[in-house]
């Protein structure tokens, strides 16, 4: 018996094991209530346990509270030892996991008692099954072999039997162990304390140890499960919407039954309001649909009022430099992208080509938002104009000129050098005839800049300064040349700087005029025949050394001297003459020296009937308005003109007044020349401009001319043919055709001609004089290189 | 004490520029509106400031003409604004009240505008509006492009719209065939086409994500954008019109999933097409009743997508997209049909890494026939068919020896030069020739780049072939070697024929220029007669040493005589052509440094 009672006690630890494992499988709710109910199985159990002992039943109380009493005094001794043997039963139990297979089999017989009961009820699934086995011991759920009902087993207990079993035979009761083989049995096994001998059944039980455990709990008075917490936090699961109580016991009032008024009015105002259209309903939205907007051209012709529509102009379209593979001579070069970074911003150029050797290696380009903003910029902020583009022919600018072959002869080519003077030459002069000319040059080692103040204006010029005054050994020189022949007929040294050099224009009276630094020198050149010659040389003495009809202030201006060295006369002022200029008659002789105001003096050679040369000095005081510069007379009438720096002023020189001013426009006026006509006049310019007066037409320049990059040093009238001539520092001059019609309506017509180059720059100066030939179209230029040159057609 | 500036009696009405333009603020202030409102008005209504004669209130203003202000005045959509602008006021002032309900009620039926009249207004005739599209095509296409932006306000819808307002665009040029020029450049690809004698060019964005700055005011161009979709939106109606398909396209939903819409079109079109020969009644239905129209509409959405059925299932079928047009042949140009025979009888693949959209458009509109990788595609890459195959990635592992492998470069180029190229330059994995700008009058510029020069001896070997031989005719050009008889030899009269004339014509032109410089009267032209005296020899000696001199100062002098106007202009001519014949000197030295650089 007691063999069997193990095997069972294998076979359900067996079960326990198996369930163990399909516990997981098992949900959570099944679980909880599986254990309460064994935890009731457990209480029957120990219920059934109670008549086990022979002394407990032999007594008839069935009380429980006597068996609860009598349990624990069974038990008060070998509760330590409980303890123990729950351990130990742990050992046990896995070493008997390895009889499984036996109590499988075992269990599966026990099974078939109850399987037709197990199926009602339970689900079919394995696990179901599982639990039923598992449970075989409780009466609740296995249904109990024996089928006496629940009738007291007291009535049983005089006879062999207990009950019946399904099939109605007798359920015999077993022999009663005797407490000798009780105490051994409990001697030889541990567990023994948690079998528990099921009278009803007649079988012999063994609690689990969760069982055990189990009863432990209930006997200390807790929940019987460990994991059942009492104190749980309360969770409130039903919504006190503003109630005080759960529920209501009020019955339902009656108005939960009838439609709402208030609904019912709202219902009235909306529906009016939308009777009435203050309610609008949505309509579906309207897509904007295309339709055939310019579906006829006809009415296209319909004239708008309003102001022409300019359309704007359209982007530009890009080059080979923005292909993403450009050839690669668009890319530019490191250096060269580097060198955009010192450009203004805006001449940076604003896109860079760059090479991408394939399409797939192309980016986004980082402007493509910006640049279409820009343009939307430009489209509606940039004020638009219909301009016309300019797409002319620049040739077409150029004024149409009559041939120049037409307007031949004039000097083209340069045909001698006249060669001699050691430095710049700084005028030449043409002896009427014009088998002659006289240059005089100056021999300059340094050049200086120096500004004096004079009354209120600051003037600034230039002045020459002879070296003499620093080495005193090299002079300035005149010189006469034979024209044809390039000969030097004679020279004169004069110790200072030759500024000017002017032949007189009476062919008898081979007379040469030179201002050399504040002295006027006036000179026989010992050309001409003898008679001529006595004639200057009577001229040429001075009597008496100052004019006594004049007063005091013009002696102190020039002085006449007899000038032994030369054999001629020396004026000398109190500043340097600048420039001089005979009158044409060869009478008068006008000397200008920078002052702010004009001191004017002629020098009258009477020579008719008394040999007696006789100074006329006479004194324009009037202001100019700035420095003179030069100055040169009429050809024909009693004229004189002055140039001051920027503008050229007539005077009168018989009634000795002031006519008219030419307002040039100029900075600075460097020469003057007159038309032998006398009616035009041009004007040269430092700022290398050059001016046409017409004197009949205006006061305003007829016509400028800006031919020279750099200063004009003078510009000479042609005497017979129409020509004039400017030189300058840019080391060139230009020849001119300047013709004057006598038809007073048609203007003068201005044709450049050539452009003159042979001399070379030194120290900054180019061609210092230009002088025509009397008759012939030739030209000569006197250079800052010591050179004349003369330029024949 | 004196006047003031600009004096005017008491009783004189203002005169003039006074009178006549006023300035911004001055606008503003007449039309009672705020500023971004006036400046909508303004783009929507096509109005720009002028440029007066005489800037009477300062030179840093903007002028508009008075007649501009008071066209302003008059339209009703100034009033519509101002309405508007009430309407927001509700809104604002409901939310302010926490009233959300009438907040959104308000919202949802915001009241709205059209701008058809304004089109209309603007550009009175369709040639006019085709003549102002290349900003409007430019602009759609780049919002097509964008990302929808929540806080500039750029909508998903909008973006959405002008993605199928271009594809539209798109479709109808390719199937005119009317594309002429394309160009890939860093930018994006410029397109030109043809459209009723109008050469529109506009440039697309490179398909990728596109930077976004801070510094744009997107209330200017959204402007801009709402007045070209509108326009563009007519536009393509009356050009599909004008082709007999309907306009709003229906597409074939399937292909617009996979980002076909191209595509999609297309096969509208060829369906549309198609349905109108066999019946044109729906066409003018639907114009004259609205409610019948939206049946009829369904009803033939149904009908394309049937026919789409068909065509998809059989692969040679894509072949009619070309040839439908067969109708209409007479009305085409010379141009047109020259464009539409460029790609006939090749089939082109498009491999992944492509710009599919692109190239579909190009080789469509110069009528070939493609496919591309992926869901959709009329043919997949193993057809046999297939002639070219457009790669772009440094190496092919897989080829069939049927078809050549090319770079999409090689697309473009030969449309431009408008003959087959030989496509060994353009071949995987090589770095192709560099591709040049068909907008450049290279012989007007004055440099013509060595790929130019190339195109040109192959164009014009090209046009006088008698037989095209497409695959074989342009290879023999490399490669002299492999002398396929006639073509060659035909090729080498031409080109001598060619230097010949060349040779005539700068003879002549040498002559003309002796010719102009006698005329001027210069001295040393040769064929001066023979009564040349001493003295002139003489110079001539002198002077031919130096003729650049001389020519110098021919120069010269005849700008003296010049006015100083005349003198200024002539100058600046003369510095702008400066300028160009430096950047083409420039350009020489890059390019004979290059080529010592790769030398060495």
């Amino acid at each position: 018996m007691a063999t069997a009672g193990k095997s069972k006690a294998t076979d359900t630890d067996q079960n326990q094991n198996q369930k163990q494992k399909q516990s997981s499988k098992i949900d959570e709710e099944k679980k909880t209530k599986k254990k309460n109910q064994k935890a009731i199985q457990t209480q029957q159990k120990l219920k059934l346990k109670q008549p086990t002992p022979p002394e407990i039943s032999d007594s008839e109380s069935q009380s429980d509270s006597v068996y609860d009493g009598d349990f624990s005094e069974d038990d008060g001794g070998s509760e330590s030892e409980d303890y123990e043997s729950l351990r130990d039963s742990e050992s046990g139990e896995s070493e008997s996991d390895a009889s499984g297979d036996e109590g499988d089999v075992n269990a599966s017989d026990n099974d078939a008692l109850g399987s037709d009961h197990s199926h009602e009820d339970q689900s079919e699934s394995s696990d179901a099954h599982e639990e039923v086995e598992e449970s075989d011991s409780s009466e609740d759920e296995v249904a109990p072999r024996n089928t006496v009902g629940n009738v007291p087993l007291v009535w049983y207990q005089d006879e062999d039997h207990i009950g019946y079993d399904i099939a109605g035979k007798k359920i015999k009761k077993k022999e009663r162990e005797d407490k000798l083989q009780s105490f051994l049995a409990s001697a030889d096994d541990s567990k023994n304390w948690r079998k528990i001998n099921d009278e009803y059944n007649q079988e012999i039980v063994e609690l689990t140890k969760e069982e055990a455990k189990l009863v432990h709990r209930m006997l200390e008075g807790k929940a019987p499960h460990a994991e059942f917490d009492p104190y749980a936090p309360y969770v409130d699961w039903f919504k006190w919407d503003d109630a005080k109580h759960p529920l209501s016991n009020a019955p339902e009032p009656k108005r939960r039954f009838i439609p709402s008024k208030w609904e019912h009015k709202k219902v009235v105002a909306l529906r009016r309001a939308i009777r009435k259209g203050f309610i609008k309903f949505e309509k579906p939205k309207e897509e904007p649909r295309a339709y055939l907007l310019w579906g006829d051209e006809s009415d296209a012709t319909e004239k708008s009022n309003h102001l022409a529509y300019i359309p704007a102009p359209k982007p530009k379209l890009p080059g080979h430099e923005e292909s993403y593979n450009p050839s690669l001579e668009y890319i530019p070069t490191q250096e060269e992208i580097n060198s955009y970074q010192l450009m203004y911003e805006e001449d940076r150029p604003k896109f860079i080509p760059r090479r991408y050797t394939s399409l797939r290696n192309v980016p986004a380009y980082e402007n493509a938002v910006k640049e279409s903003f820009e343009r939307c910029l430009d489209l509606y902020l940039c004020p638009r104009v219909r301009k016309k583009r300019i797409n002319i022919d620049p040739e077409s600018l150029k004024p149409k000129l009559p041939s120049r072959k037409d307007l031949r002869p004039y000097p083209t080519t340069c045909y001698l050098e006249y060669r001699g003077h050691t430095d710049a030459v700084m005028s030449v002069s043409v002896e009427p005839s014009g088998q002659w000319i006289a240059s005089g040059a100056e021999t300059v080692l340094s050049r200086f800049n120096c500004s004096f103040t004079e009354g209120t204006e600051t003037v600034f010029t230039i002045v020459l300064i002879n070296p003499v005054g620093f080495t005193g050994s090299m002079d300035g020189t005149v010189r006469v040349w034979e024209i044809e022949t390039g000969r030097c007929l004679r020279v004169w040294n004069v110790d200072e700087a030759v500024k000017c050099v002017t032949w007189n224009p009476v062919r008898e009276l081979p007379i040469l005029a030179i201002s050399v630094g504040p002295d006027v020198l006036i000179l026989n050149t010992g050309l001409g025949n003898e008679e001529e010659q006595e004639r200057v040389r009577e001229l040429l003495q001075v009597k008496t050394p100052a004019s006594p009809d004049d007063s005091d202030n013009t002696a102190s201006i020039a002085s006449w001297h007899q000038d032994d060295k030369h054999g001629g006369i020396r004026l000398r002022h109190f500043k340097t003459a600048s420039s001089v200029e005979w009158h044409r008659k060869g009478d008068y002789l006008s000397v200008v020296m920078p002052a702010d105001i004009l001191f004017f003096f002629q020098y009258e050679y009477s020579h008719g009937s008394s040999p007696i040369c006789k100074i006329h000095l006479s004194l324009l005081t009037t202001h100019l308005h700035g420095l003179p510069v030069t100055s040169v007379f009429h050809p024909t009438r009693s004229i004189f003109f002055i140039a001051t720096k920027k503008n050229v002023r007539v005077y009168e020189l018989v009634k000795q007044k002031f006519i008219k001013k030419l307002e040039t426009g100029l900075r600075e006026i460097s020469s003057i020349s007159v038309h032998p006509a006398g009616d035009n006049l041009i004007v040269g310019s430092r700022e290398g401009k050059l001016c046409w007066f017409d004197m009949d037409l205006s006061s305003q320049p007829y016509r400028t001319l800006k031919c020279h990059p750099k200063d004009i040093n003078n510009v000479a009238f042609h005497r017979s043919y129409p020509l004039f001539a400017s030189c300058s520092d840019d080391c060139t001059a230009y020849v001119f055709h300047g013709m004057v019609y006598s038809d007073l309506n048609q203007n003068p017509l201005i044709v450049p001609l050539e452009i003159l180059r042979g001399h070379k720059s030194s120290n900054g100066r180019g061609v210092m004089d230009c002088k025509f030939h009397p008759r012939q179209p030739w030209l000569f230029t006197a250079g800052a290189d010591s050179l004349i040159k003369l330029y024949c057609h | 004490m004196g006047k003031p500036k600009h004096y005017r009696p008491p009783g004189k009405k203002k005169e003039g520029n006074a009178a006549r333009y006023v300035t911004r603020s001055q606008a503003v202030k007449l039309l009672q509106v705020s500023l971004p409102v006036f400046r909508k008005l303004c783009i929507l209504k096509g109005i720009f400031p002028r440029e007066p004669k005489k800037k009477v209130k300062g030179n840093h203003h903007t002028y508009y003409h008075l007649k501009d202000i008071a066209f302003l005045q008059h339209e009703p959509l100034l009033e519509t604004f101002r309405d508007l602008r009430a309407y927001e006021k509700k809104i604002k002032k409901a939310k302010a009240k926490k009233n959300e309900k009438r907040a959104k009620q308000l919202e949802v039926r915001r009241p709205n505008y059209k701008l058809d009249r304004l089109i209309r207004e603007r550009y009175p005739k369709f040639v006019d509006a085709l003549r102002d599209l290349d900003d409007c095509l430019t602009m759609v296409h780049l919002f097509a492009a964008l990302p929808a932006l929540e806080r500039e306000k750029v909508e998903v819808k909008r973006v959405h719209n002008c993605r199928r307002l271009s594809h539209e665009w798109l479709a109808y040029i390719s199937r005119t065939h009317k594309l002429r020029k394309v160009f890939v450049s860093v930018k994006g690809i410029y397109y030109q086409a043809e459209v009723q004698g109008q050469k529109i060019t506009w440039l697309t964005p490179h398909a990728m994500q596109q930077v976004l700055t801070d510094d744009i005011d997107f209330n200017v161009m959204l402007t801009y954008l709402e007045f070209n979709e509108t326009l563009l939106a007519f536009v393509n109606c009356h050009l599909y019109n004008s082709i007999n398909v309907r306009y709003p396209p229906i597409l074939d939903p399937q292909l617009e999933a996979l980002a076909a819409d191209l595509y999609a079109l297309s096969r509208w079109f060829a369906a549309g097409s198609r349905a109108s020969k066999l019946d044109p009644q729906p066409s003018s239905l639907s114009g004259s009743e609205e409610g019948q129209g939206t049946a009829l509409k369904e009803s033939e959405l149904r009908l394309a997508q049937l026919q789409h059925q068909l065509p998809s299932n059989e692969p040679g079928a894509l072949m009619h997209l070309v040839e439908d047009v067969a109708g209409d042949e007479e009305e085409e140009d010379e141009d047109t049909r020259e464009c539409k025979k460029l790609f006939r009888n090749m089939k082109f693949f498009l491999s992944r890494e492509v710009p599919r959209e692109s190239l579909l458009f190009v080789i469509h509109a110069f009528g070939g026939t493609v496919s591309w990788e992926g869901e959709g595609a009329p043919f997949d890459e193993n057809d046999d068919g297939i002639t070219y195959q457009i790669v772009d990635r440094p190496t092919q592992t897989h080829r069939i020896l049927s078809r050549e492998y090319v770079q999409p470069q090689w697309i473009c180029d030969c449309v431009n030069a408008r003959i087959i190229l030989p496509t060994e330059g353009y071949l995987v994995g090589r770095v192709p020739p560099s591709h040049l700008s068909p907008f450049v009058d290279n012989d007007a510029v004055g440099y013509v780049p060595d790929y130019a020069e190339t195109i040109k001896r192959l164009q014009a070997a090209a046009k006088n072939q008698v037989l095209p031989f497409p695959g074989v005719g342009e290879e023999d050009i490399e490669d002299p070697q492999s002398l396929l008889a006639e073509g060659v030899i035909d090729r080498a009269e031409a080109n001598k024929a060619a230097e010949r004339k060349q040779k005539i014509m700068t003879l002549e032109k040498q002559y003309h220029d002796e010719l102009k410089m006698e005329l001027q009267g210069v001295s040393y032209s040769s064929s001066t007669s023979k009564q040349v005296s001493v003295e002139e020899t003489e110079v001539r000696e002198e002077s031919l040493p130096d003729a650049e001199q001389i020519a110098q100062d021919t120069a010269n002098m005849s700008k003296v005589v010049m006015s100083r106007k005349k003198r200024r202009l002539y100058e600046a001519i003369e510095i702008g052509k400066q300028r160009k014949r430096d950047e083409i000197n420039l350009l020489k030295e890059r390019k004979k440094n290059n080529r010592v650089s790769q030398k060495s």
